[in-house]
């Protein structure tokens, strides 16, 4: 047995072409942790989609779909939701699944030393009625609870425990940081950080396996000219992000295939709407123009987005005229369309505000965020001072970037929103409410940008059952941001993946790469 | 060699410097005088930048984004501008961002190798002639710093200058800092060279000579040691200067160099670099040339100089 | 003797000090790790707590404290990005950087000898005279972008070589190592000769001045008027005595190549220590980047060391020189 495994480890290394269905794939990042509620990030989570899984998953067109539970329904007048668990489920140590371990990564997930807390901040109790019955009770009633949990991984209480991993610690780590035991169609089988992880599939998996993967290996580059040359050589099958200037190159190559879609990213510019005075003004140092609507509106109309979509996103990405994109839940169709380019209006708007002169003032922006972040930035920044905004751009690395915006230094400054309920009222929680920390309301709000009818609205959109009404609501949301231009949403971030042409596979609007959706050829 | 001195008198000093050994050797070689010249016209192109420059690429609100990625000699699709060299991804003219960020890199190095050589020389002279604790101090720092590398020194200043200065000022810094990030991490070659030939100056009869009559050690070291020493300075400056280039370039690609809306040749390769692979390869190739023809003719010199100016290898 | 080893030991500690000092006050201006542990969802409250969990409302000089006083002890810290510790790490991906070292070290040392007295010796010929030129091309480039220009000719238009990693690699007890495999030695070629260029140059040049200042030396002309041949002078006694500076300069070198490592690291995604280096200052792991720093400075203050040492066991003068401070 030792001495077959030992030749097999030996042929595998001289003859790698014999896995057919060997499947490599590289990324910008690692993903951090393989702790599914250690960190609340679209690298760890989207990769974990596909070891973990929660009650409810997403499909290909993002609709909520049964997982581990098959079906669920809100219990009396919305004091609850009640989930039926999916029976003969097994973990990938081949413990069953059951609803202990629902309960279990419950209180694992919503604990202090979780990052996954806030998606528990409706909960007020998790009950277990039998073993493939838990009853999750929220203490007002919540409509889209079952959509915002699908990223809620379940795993096994006994595996954890008797590892000590009975909570998550993403500062020193734990059993949990390297190893997984999920229920998902693939397993882990070998975790080297930052430098690859390997998976194979997990024989025992409940669901009818679609994929045709033997084995799959995800490698970090982060470099994106080498990522391209990898793809370019075929040492890889598939990477994401591809750069948008190389799409059409890609296309033109016979051996590889773009995958473009519209990611759920909404790419935006902020005020500081709280702010006495500029910070960055050579000039202006006693006022703050963009506290006025008009300024606001002034940059949106000096903005010309067709021309960033055509130049430096070469085409890729879609204009947007709120907060989210329209592969949105809640997504506002009545809306009208955005302050349309046009610099004689920024200026008339400009002069009626008192700056027919314009001013100066700092734009900050981060240069390895969002794709081509520094050039959108300078572009911007070329457009506002044909205008007489005279912009000083400073971009900066995302780690010095947020603390930054959360000293408020700034006049100005690019950010990009996902949200991760794919509902619109998650950037009206997040970016449009009142700062209010006891609430945690706000948080991203960097700006201070209040309105009392917005902060009214919210609590009633969060436990609005009617979908009409609903709608209704989120609707005058969106029409009174796009009013007072509260923000200038610019355009929806694309996703661009790349793969070799043998491959088939499915791209999802959150950007997660499910791997039981690839076909190798 | 030897009948110079009679005549020097009554000769002017560039008459001096042209029939000299060392200009005659010089004019007998072409690499030098190629390279001298080529020199020349990119540091005249680069100081009169504003004047050749079709457009200012500094100036963000002449610049049109319609006008990004088009080819060279080949006009725009949707503006019909045509541009020598081809425009960037922000539809800045790449002739006259060259010429533009050439005078940011020459600034840098040349800023950089003064700093260097004016803080070298400093140390290496006191070093040399007050010898003791003094010495010990100095040339341990300078120990440490020639084992560390540069380019880590560099980024430690680069961190550290960014962290200390205000933040409204940091956009004008960055360059600043750049100079005295590459300065402060060259400057142990001028020490160690200026230290060894003051300790053999120092020995010497005129040096004792001059002690006696009451000259002060600072107008010792000013007037009799500094001017022998001299020519290893010239040959180390001129080296430095390229290497001063090539570490401004390599600062700007680990992205802490110059800001992209006032590029250096550093901050346009590694703009140009994401445009490799998608067929705009104006974009990295004219500064990339650029760059290499600045270094390499700037190394051409130096090499050059060195041979000449040691009298052994004639 | 003894006193001046002992003293040089002491200065070496002290420079490790202020070395590690400078080093850890860059972290402040890095940036803040907060923000990349905590996802979209946190709140102030998350922030102060992590913030007081990491140690970091504490002053600079007192986390410096804690860290020097915990690695005295040989704990180096938990990577805040990896939850393992830094040691671990360090140790894991050493050998692919000292892999791609050793061999961008040996090529450039032998091809920068050969090619030094070959310009030398051919010191007026046309081809010693076009290789010192390339020679000089190679210098003028920065590193990263002969590189890239690498990657581009030979992974992607000829395909010959891949374009990033290294490869399959062996497991040979603690040490992984990718010597052994086809892909492993492949994978090996651009990285090491993006990293080893530079050095080559630099051995070449020094081969060759040295080189013809000592074959103008009298014992040179004499045992060519004794009739010697010419390949017995110029390798048996020439080359011999260019040996000793040569070696020098090749020690110092030692640390420039770890150095410049980070960028072709970088550059061919090279699994090792300089990746890990420049992936800790992008997501601001404290942790990684002090040891980092502190490795590197122990090592260079350590050849420094070994260097001074020698020198005072080769060259007599020096005794009296240095040991007096004078």
């Amino acid at each position: 047995m030792l001495r077959n495994f030992s030749y097999a480890a030996l042929f595998a290394v001289l003859t790698p072409a014999a896995f057919a269905e060997d499947f490599k794939w590289a990324v910008t990042t690692d993903p951090q942790t393989l702790d599914p509620h250690a960190v609340n990030s679209a690298p760890v989570l989207g990769f974990l989609n596909n070891v973990y899984e929660g009650l409810v998953r997403r499909g290909q067109d993002m609709a909520i779909e049964p997982a581990l539970a098959t079906s669920w329904e809100a219990i009396g007048a919305g004091e609850g939701w009640r989930f039926n668990l999916r029976q003969g489920v097994t973990f990938q140590n081949g413990a069953a699944f059951t609803a202990q371990d629902v309960l279990f990564s419950y209180e694992r997930a919503s604990s202090e030393a979780a990052d996954t807390r806030s998606w528990f901040a409706p909960v007020s109790g998790v009950v277990v009625v039998d073993d493939y019955t838990v009853d999750i009770m929220t203490t007002s009633p919540n409509p889209i609870f079952p959509d915002s949990i699908a990223n809620w991984m379940i795993m096994d209480s006994d595996w954890a425990q008797s590892n000590d991993a009975g909570r998550p610690d993403k500062e020193a780590g734990n059993h949990a940081t390297l190893n997984t035991n999920g229920t998902g169609a693939f397993a882990i089988t070998n975790r080297e950080p930052g430098l690859r992880t390997v998976l194979e599939p997990h024989n025992n998996w409940w669901g009818d396996a679609t994929h045709n993967i033997t084995r799959a290996e995800l490698t970090p580059i982060q470099n994106p000219a080498t990522a391209l040359a990898a793809l370019l050589s075929g040492d890889v099958d598939f990477i994401n992000p591809v750069p948008v200037q190389d799409v059409a190159r890609l296309q033109n190559d016979p051996n590889v295939n773009v995958i473009q879609g519209i990611e759920a990213r909404v790419i935006m510019l902020g005020f500081p709407h709280e702010a006495e005075a500029l910070k960055y003004s050579s000039e202006t140092t006693d006022a703050n123009p963009f506290a006025d609507a008009r300024v606001r509106r002034a940059v949106a109309h000096a903005v010309n987005v067709p021309a960033i979509l055509q130049t430096t996103m070469r085409g890729n990405a879609q204009a947007v005229n709120q907060l989210v994109s329209p592969a949105m839940r809640g997504y506002s169709d009545v809306l009208g369309g955005n302050a349309a380019f046009d610099q004689d209006a920024a200026r008339a708007l400009l002069a009626e505000a008192g700056y027919a002169d314009g001013f100066s003032f700092g734009l900050k922006c981060p240069n390895n965020r969002y794709l081509n972040d520094e050039a959108v930035c300078q572009a911007i920044t070329a457009m506002l001072a044909q205008v007489g905004m005279r912009a000083t751009l400073d971009a900066m690395p995302v780690q010095n970037y947020w603390p930054e915006l959360r000293a408020d230094n700034y006049d100005m400054y690019l950010l990009g929103w996902s949200p991760g309920t794919f509902d619109a009222e998650h950037p009206v929680r997040f970016l449009a409410a009142t700062p209010n920390e006891e609430k945690k309301l706000g948080s991203w709000n960097f700006g201070g940008y209040s309105n009392d009818r917005v902060d009214a609205l919210l609590p009633m959109i969060q436990s609005e059952i009617d979908e009409t009404k609903r709608q209704a609501m989120l609707d005058e949301v969106a029409q009174t941001l796009q009013d007072e231009t509260a923000y200038v949403p610019l355009y929806v971030q694309p996703l661009v993946w790349g793969t070799r042409s043998n491959i088939e596979l499915v791209q999802r609007p959150d950007n997660f790469f499910i791997l039981r959706w690839v076909t190798v050829n | 060699m030897a009948e110079l001195p009679v005549k020097a008198a009554e000769q002017s000093r560039l008459r001096v410097f042209l029939d000299s050994d060392v200009f005659y050797m010089f004019r007998k070689s072409p690499v030098a005088v190629v390279s001298t010249i080529v020199f020349a016209t990119l540091v005249l192109a680069a100081v009169f930048a504003p004047l050749i420059a079709p457009t200012n690429p500094f100036d963000p609100a002449s610049l049109n984004l319609m006008n990004g990625f088009t080819g060279p000699m080949a006009p725009n699709a949707f503006t019909g501008e045509s541009f020598l060299l081809g425009t960037d991804d922000q539809g800045r003219d790449v002739f006259s961002t060259i010429l533009y960020g050439m005078r940011v890199s020459l600034f840098v190095g040349v800023a950089a190798v003064l700093l260097a050589m004016v803080l070298g020389i400093t140390l290496g002279l006191i070093s040399g002639y007050v010898g003791g604790w003094t010495e010990t101090i100095i040339m341990r720092t300078a120990d440490v710093q020639l084992t560390f590398p540069s380019i880590l020194v560099a980024m430690l200043i680069f961190g550290v200058a960014k962290g200390i200065t205000p933040v409204e000022y940091r956009d004008q810094m960055a360059i600043w800092v750049l100079i005295l990030a590459i300065g402060l991490s060259d400057w142990v070659q001028f020490a160690r060279v200026v230290r060894g030939a003051t300790m053999v100056e120092k020995r010497k009869e005129y040096v004792e000579a001059a002690r006696l009559i009451g000259r002060t050690p600072y107008a010792i070291m000013l007037r009799h040691i500094l001017p022998n020493v001299l020519s290893p300075v010239l040959v180390i400056a001129t080296i430095s200067l390229a290497l001063a280039i090539i570490a401004e370039a390599t600062l700007s690609f680990l992205g802490v160099g110059a800001p992209a809306t006032q590029p250096s040749l550093g901050t346009l390769i590694r703009i140009g670099q994401g445009f490799l692979f998608s067929g705009e390869w104006w974009i990295l190739l004219f500064p990339a040339v650029t760059l290499l023809t600045l270094a390499l003719s700037v190394n051409l010199l130096g090499d050059w100089l060195r041979d000449a100016l040691n009298p052994r290898l004639r | 003797m003894l006193a001046f080893i002992i003293r040089r030991v002491l200065q070496s500690i002290l420079v490790l000090l202020i070395v590690g000092l400078t080093a850890f006050s860059m972290f402040r201006f890095v940036g803040d790790p907060i923000d990349n542990m905590l996802g979209q969802e946190r709140t102030a409250a998350d922030i102060e707590r992590l913030r007081e969990q990491l140690g970091l409302d504490q002053g600079f000089p007192v986390q410096y404290y804690k860290f020097l006083t915990e690695a005295a002890h040989g704990n180096f810290g938990v990577s805040y990005r990896q939850g393992r510790p830094v040691a671990e790490i360090l140790l894991e991906r050493a050998p692919a950087t000292l892999e791609l070292a050793a061999v961008s070290g040996i090529l450039a040392i032998a091809f920068g000898i050969a090619f030094g007295v070959f310009t030398a010796i051919r010191r007026n010929g046309v081809l010693a005279n076009v290789i010192m030129s390339a020679s000089l091309i190679g210098v003028s480039l920065p590193t990263f972008l002969i590189g890239i220009l690498l990657i581009y000719i030979f992974s992607v238009e000829l395909g010959w070589l891949p374009s990033f990693g290294r490869g399959e690699t062996v497991q040979i007890g603690n040490w992984s190592t990718g010597l052994l495999t086809a892909s492993g030695l492949k994978a090996l070629v651009l990285p090491s000769i993006t990293l080893g260029l530079y050095q080559m140059t630099l051995i070449m040049r020094l081969v060759r001045s040295e080189m013809l200042e000592v074959l103008r030396q009298d014992y040179i002309r004499f045992a060519r008027a004794r009739g010697l041949r010419d390949r017995v002078i110029n390798f048996r006694h020439a080359l011999k005595n260019t040996m000793v500076p040569v070696i020098t300069v090749i020690g110092l070198q030692v640390g420039a190549i770890i150095a410049f490592a980070i960028i072709t690291e970088t550059v061919f995604q090279w699994p090792g220590v300089g990746l890990l280096f420049i992936n800790a200052v992008q997501f601001v792991d404290i942790p990684v980047m002090a040891a980092y720093l502190m490795l590197i400075s122990v090592m260079f203050v350590g050849i420094n060391l070994i260097v001074d040492i020698l020198y005072f066991f080769i060259d007599p003068r020096l005794r009296v020189d240095r040991a007096g401070g004078h």
